[in-house]
């Protein structure tokens, strides 16, 4: 089957292929999804970031945050065995779009009820971090900010174990996975995560799901935007030793929910991350209620990010004090936010939001949004912004 | 294969006749088509297949797993791009499904009762 798809103006062509899967050849299966979106903020100065994701650039209206494209290869070698590669593209923090494996891995059935799964994963910390690109599987153009922001990493290189099991009328997921991760951020700075370990569980029923899920590791991270360099080069070395260095640790929890009666769209989360240094702890939740209309759903979301322990907490000389609590607040993403939503199905294949946010900063926080020009003349502290989202996502 | 009961709304999961499959729970069909598992609980491998696009489709999922066509498709593309299964094979058509379901080792399918002939078995009837 050969099908050409324009979504947008993004031609999206791809060739697939489907075979029995019990033949003895390895059958491929070629599928994808993507999602041409749009953000514009209405203030001129700053610009919506979605942190180690996007790529903060000076574009308005922004194709960055929510724009992408992945195209999925799965290969069925035998009944127990197979393999997936998926390669995703969307803009990177260098602010190119080159394509990359977002998965990569061989799965294998150990019994009818538990699969190993080693290679290239996606980072499971939260209820909805392993789809958080899938925006057709989502109600919203993407998963709140306010606790997705929490964790930036992605890929999970390692391995591992999903245990599936019924209980009464309740299938449970028992998910413990292991590996590292790896993220660019702008411009030349780094994160890595190493021995990185944790266990998810999801107890779904027809109607509900719930989930709770705890992670760990071990943190590296560099930083090397022009706010961190002139920061590193007026403060004592003891408090640069706090701001970045391959010394420290992380840990991701969250606890999240979700009704689905066919009408009503429930959704809850809450998450937390608690870092020794370089980056600060935090924690958030949403919610999220929707009412589908045949094939329209509009939905209303409130979220909030908390700083919990800033990224430092050492006192530096009074005339340096602006410039480390302005560095502290352009890594602190505490904000507030209700988001007016609607989901539209416009096709079997095919759905288009529009979001209409308002989001309030604190007076420590740049909250998800950054200085579209000179950092040092732009503060996105204590601001009450408005924002517009339109996204088609399409799966094929 | 038509019984007493059958009736054009009704909608069967299907297997071959004389095939490796002769029993299924409805909590197996359930799991094998959110794509929970891939094998019966005593290991045999499945393939599944679905229908086209269609009412019958829509009407299948909803009868056994109690989402629309929208829950489905989202919750589809979950499964998929998280790498978690593979989707059934779809068939252009309903005939087309029948042969498929018939002559493929394992294969487990649905069909509208009036669609269901003699190479093939009743699993489970959906109503």
């Amino acid at each position: 089957m050969i099908k050409a798809l324009r979504a947008g103006g993004i031609a999206l062509v791809m060739a697939c292929t489907a075979t029995s899967t019990l033949a003895d050849a390895p059958s491929i299966h070629l599928s994808g999804f993507g999602t041409l979106g749009m953000v514009a903020v209405n203030q001129s100065d700053i610009r919506f970031i979605r942190v180690g994701l996007d790529h903060p650039g000076a574009e308005s209206p922004d194709f960055g945050p929510d724009t992408v494209l992945g195209i999925q290869g799965n290969v069925v070698f035998t009944p127990r065995t197979s393999m997936v590669v998926q390669l995703l593209s969307r803009e990177s923090p260098q602010g190119d779009y080159t394509p990359r494996a977002s998965l990569a891995f061989v799965s294998h059935s150990l019994a009818p009820e538990l699969t190993v799964r080693a290679g290239r994963l996606r980072i499971p910390f939260f209820m909805l971090s392993d789809s958080l690109d899938i925006n057709y599987a989502n109600p919203w153009i993407r998963p709140p900010v306010e606790v997705y922001g929490l964790n930036p990493f992605s890929d999970l290189d390692g391995i591992d174990l999903l245990f599936r099991t019924r209980i009464a009328n309740a299938d449970l997921e028992i998910h413990p996975y292991l590996g590292r991760s790896y993220i660019p951020i702008h411009r030349d700075g780094k994160a890595r995560l190493d021995r990185l370990m944790g266990v998810n569980l999801t107890l779904t029923t027809e109607r509900f799901t719930l989930f709770v899920g705890h992670g760990e590791s071990d943190l590296t991270l560099k930083w090397s935007d022009a706010n961190f360099s002139l920061l590193t080069a007026i403060v004592p070395t003891e408090v640069n030793r706090e701001l970045s260095g391959n010394d420290g640790y992380a840990t991701f929890s969250s606890a999240g929910f979700q009704w689905d009666d066919g009408r009503w769209l429930l959704v809850g989360e809450y998450a937390r991350r608690v870092n020794r240094r370089y980056a600060n702890s935090a924690h958030g939740w949403h919610f999220t209620v929707g009412h589908r209309f045949e094939n329209v759903m509009p939905y209303v979301t409130l979220a909030r990010q908390t700083e919990d322990r800033p990224i430092t907490t050492a006192s530096v000389p009074a005339p340096l004090e602006p410039y480390l609590n302005g560095f502290l607040a352009s890594r602190n993403m505490a904000q507030h936010s209700i988001t007016l939503g609607a989901r539209w199905d416009v096709r079997r294949d095919a759905a288009l939001k529009v979001e209409l946010s308002h989001t309030q900063t604190r007076n420590d926080s740049w909250g998800s949004y950054f200085p579209r020009g000179n950092p040092a003349i732009t503060d996105p502290r204590d601001r009450a912004i408005n924002m517009l989202g339109v996204a088609l996502d399409v799966t094929f | 294969m038509s019984s007493p009961s059958a009736n054009a709304s009704e909608v069967l999961i299907v297997s071959a006749r004389n095939g490796p499959i002769a029993k299924l729970t409805r909590d197996e069909a359930e799991q094998l088509f959110l794509g929970r598992r891939t094998t019966l609980s005593d290991g045999t491998p499945v393939a599944l297949i679905d229908l086209p696009a269609g009412p019958v489709r829509d009407r299948f999922y909803l009868l056994l797993t109690g989402k629309n066509p929208i829950q489905t498709r989202a919750y589809w593309s979950r499964q998929v791009f998280t790498g978690r299964a593979q989707p059934p094979r779809e068939a252009p058509s309903a005939e087309q499904a029948g042969n498929w379901i018939a002559t493929t080792p394992g294969a487990i399918g649905y069909l509208p009762a009036d669609h269901a002939d003699s190479r093939l078995q009743a699993l489970l009837p959906l109503r």
